[in-house]
């Protein structure tokens, strides 16, 4: 051990050099730095970020709640689907101009090849299956993309007023249909409708029994 | 350090007026090239800014800071190629103190022999006279133990004296 106080005095002879200055404030403004910058508390967080998460929470339940609404009001009835397309025709007003190139596209064959509203009355009659299709495809559509539900109306009526013009036989087949199924006013309506759209149409007395009312 | 590690900035600033000397007297005549001394002591207390969190009060704050400097100049020696000298390679120096201290007592001189001793001793004596340590605080904060520390605290006394008293 150093005990020699002539050592330590020698020592202390020696020039007391200290460090520059500007090394000095280069560490002392580190050091300020290093204070003013020091790393996040391992706490809750508090002030603004407190309520980052509760509200972030809230603003998804909200808005999966309006999104379920959403879909369940928009979502077809099965009653819709159910409708004739003949019926429809009575409720939806007539296609305008655009409409019937839209329903080309989604229509079945058959009656999206149909001629429009302007065609003559004396068209050839379908055959029985095309006359099944419609109900057919309208299910088929009900059941299908939400995007064709827009467009089914319009497209139904158009086939629907087509069939009417053009398939008078058809049109009481599915009038006695619904007379069978004792839905008489939907009947009634669909048989004022037919004879106002074929007043010279002479109803066999066969079918005259199936579509009045008794 | 504890007032500065929370928070405190003045603390840092007392601390760094009571060390700064003596640490940076200690850095320099550990090496022979200033700048590189002054790149070490600057970096010894940017080290210590960095580990203020994790500062716990198990030694001497005096001993904590030698120890970093010790390391630094381990780390600095190591990259040139050199290793922190053994007790008795002094006589295989080709810097024999006892050689040197021949002609002048003057602190010139003294500072010859002071940086003529193995880098060990010379440590050990710094960190003596600059940092105040014990022999004790001179084994932890150099990684050794007492007896070690001791010896070389006393080689380098040895020479010291012997070029004082010629």
């Amino acid at each position: 051990m150093n005990e020699d106080p002539k050592l330590s005095q020698r020592y202390r002879e020696l020039p007391r050099e200290e460090p520059p200055r500007a090394l000095d404030d280069a560490i002392l403004a580190a050091s300020r730095r290093a204070v003013q910058s020091r790393p996040a508390p391992l706490v809750a967080p508090s002030g603004r970020r407190r309520w980052y998460v509760p509200v972030a929470a809230a603003a998804v339940i909200t808005l999966s709640i309006a999104v379920t609404l959403h879909v369940q009001h928009d979502r077809p009835s099965e009653e819709v689907d159910a409708v004739a397309p003949a019926m429809k025709v009575q409720e939806t007003p007539a296609p305008k101009s655009a409409e019937p190139a839209r329903a080309e596209r989604r229509a079945p064959q058959p009656f999206a090849a149909a001629p429009s509203a302007s065609a003559p009355a004396a068209a050839p009659a379908p055959s029985p299956a095309a006359e099944a299709e419609p109900r057919n495809d309208i299910g088929a559509a009900s059941a299908g993309a939400r995007v064709m539900r827009d467009e089914r109306p319009r497209a139904q009526s158009q086939m629907a007023r087509s069939s009417v013009e053009q398939n008078p036989e058809a049109d009481l087949e599915r009038i006695a249909r619904l007379r069978a199924a004792g839905r008489h006013e939907e009947a009634d309506k669909a048989l004022a409708e037919f004879r106002k759209r074929y007043p010279d149409y002479r109803i066999a007395p066969a079918m005259l029994e199936k579509v009045e009312k008794k | 350090m504890l007032a500065y590690r929370d928070g405190d900035a003045g603390a840092f600033e007392t601390l760094y007026a009571r060390h700064r000397g003596a640490l940076y007297r200690f850095v320099l005549r550990s090496l022979k090239d200033r700048s590189v001394a002054e790149e070490l002591f600057q970096e010894a207390w940017i080290r210590v800014i960095e580990a203020r969190g994790r500062y716990a009060p198990s030694a001497k704050f005096t001993t904590w800071l030698y120890t970093i400097a010790h390391n630094l100049l381990v780390d600095h020696w190591r990259r040139k190629g050199l290793v922190l000298v053994e007790l008795n390679d002094e006589h295989a120096s080709p810097d024999n103190p006892a050689r040197q201290v021949e002609a002048r007592e003057t602190a010139a001189r003294f500072l010859q022999v002071l940086e003529a001793l193995p880098p060990a001793q010379r440590e050990a004596f710094l960190l003596h006279e600059e940092g105040g340590l014990s022999v004790a605080e001179i084994a932890a904060a150099t990684g050794t133990n007492e007896e070690a520390a001791k010896s070389r605290l006393r080689y380098a006394t040895a020479k010291l004296k012997a070029a004082i008293d010629e």
